[in-house]
């Protein structure tokens, strides 16, 4: 029964709908709202594939119910790109083959750019130690390390501040 | 993987908890970050019918220092605590296992009390509050208990938290300053519930080891040893003579193996403790 109603804020936008205790607010976000670019992976928290921004907060949407996000800022990897542009991180994970099949990065796009967020100088251990909760079984995470890599170096020349 | 059907109850305070749990005890579960009841709920080991979520319970989100024990409420994120500034000084155990406890995404939402709820034996939390001899403190209606960690965890996943209690904080004991303190911990991969891991702490000539992972419950020990070498025996002593867990994960022997090599390193660590060197 969908006794619950949640009204949250999705990449900017306020939504709206009805869902049962038990769904996630992974299952809720790809089947209530529609957007299905966060992927459900393992659905039990080990693979990262479904990682969200809650309220300022990367968090596994599967390891959460739809409910507990009533009233909260959801950001998913639909809000990267502005204006239908690719953003530079989507760019630099494309430019250094960062995907093959695609299912992993949502989760490391979101994961990435947290890690981007705390901490702009990322050494190559740091992007790996921040990356370590996503997984990613085509590319053995080279390119997606130099992508972040890369991005991080840009961001920085591009702010006018010198890499550490 | 989808979880039975059960009913949400939203929590708005401790009293209203307290209700709650008195009225659906044995059929309810509380929900604080649910990192490991979720898996548990979808992979149906557990199908309770009434989870009450305690996310929104204001004054459950508090932690700090106060008669010499670092308290934290039901309601804090692991990460919280993980990037307190002071925590390093204040609890530098706490520090060194933050790293190793699963990913950033599950400690941003993860609370230090969820983890010693599950008791897990193998848990980092569950290791700390075991070595630093804190307590968790449980309340009912109209009652309140201090229990300590000894008689608190009871064994795999089980502890001595009745139906209708909850943990409403947990005390980590703060030590002096010329404590040293070690940690070292091995897991199969980055993040996952460790294999064996160690935690010492060393108040001069005085030592408390604690092993996760080697049993149902975490034993702690406690010896005198004048350098490393005295140390080390007492390892290599208990390492030969405990009882230690065999399962396909790895054999009693691996684990001996590791109770001796991770034993030294955190004992060195220990000798060397610099509060100001931990990240």
């Amino acid at each position: 029964m969908k006794s619950h109603q949640v009204k949250l804020t999705l990449n900017g936008v306020e939504r709206e709908e009805s869902c049962e205790s038990r769904t996630t607010l992974l299952d809720f976000i790809r089947h209530d709202l529609g957007l299905t670019g966060t992927h459900a992976g393992c659905e039990h928290g080990v693979c990262g594939a479904c990682t969200v921004e809650v309220d300022g907060q990367i968090m596994r949407s599967c390891l959460m119910f739809a409910c507990q996000a009533d009233g909260a800022k959801v950001n998913t990897v639909e809000g990267l790109a502005k204006s239908g542009e690719m953003s530079d991180l989507q760019k630099a994970f494309k430019k250094h083959h960062a995907l093959q099949c695609g299912f992993c990065t949502p989760g490391f796009l979101l994961s990435a750019e947290d890690l981007l967020k705390k901490n702009p100088y990322p050494t190559e251990l740091e992007v790996r130690e921040g990356l370590s909760g996503n997984l990613c079984r085509c590319t053995g995470y080279v390119g997606i390390v130099e992508a972040v890599l890369e991005v991080a170096a840009a961001r920085v020349r591009q702010s006018g501040g010198e890499h550490a | 993987m989808k979880s039975a059907p059960f009913v949400m109850h939203q929590a708005r305070s401790q009293s209203n908890i307290l209700d709650l749990l008195d009225k659906y005890g044995e059929d309810a579960r509380i929900i604080a970050g649910g990192q490991t009841l979720v898996p548990v709920l979808a992979m149906r080991v557990a199908s309770p019918d009434h989870l009450i979520d305690i996310n929104k319970v204001e004054e459950l989100k508090k932690f700090g220092v106060s008669g010499g024990v670092l308290q934290v409420s039901a309601g804090v994120r692991q990460a919280e605590l993980e990037y307190w500034s002071e925590l390093h000084k204040v609890q530098p155990l706490l520090s060194m296992m933050f790293p190793w406890i699963a990913h950033a995404p599950i400690r941003n939402r993860g609370t230090v009390c969820g983890s010693i709820a599950h008791a897990d034996p193998s848990a980092e939390l569950v290791l700390g509050l075991a070595v630093l001899e804190g307590s968790a403190i449980l309340i009912s209606k109209g009652k309140k208990r201090i229990v300590q960690a000894k008689d608190f965890f009871m064994g795999a996943l089980q502890t001595s938290r009745q139906a209708n209690e909850f943990i409403e904080s947990v005390q980590f004991p703060i030590y002096g300053p010329l404590t040293g303190y070690g940690f070292a911990e091995y897991g199969y991969r980055h993040g996952d519930f460790a294999v064996v891991a160690v935690a010492v702490i060393k108040e001069g000539d005085r030592w408390t080891i604690g092993f996760g992972g080697i049993d149902d419950v975490v034993k702690v020990y406690k010896c005198n040893a004048k350098s490393l070498v005295e140390a080390k025996q007492f390892i290599d002593e208990l390492a030969t003579e405990t009882e230690v867990r065999e399962d396909p994960t790895a054999t009693s022997g691996l684990r001996r193996h590791l109770m001796r090599t991770l034993g030294e390193r955190a004992c060195q660590q220990a000798i060397e403790f610099k509060s100001d060197e931990i990240r």
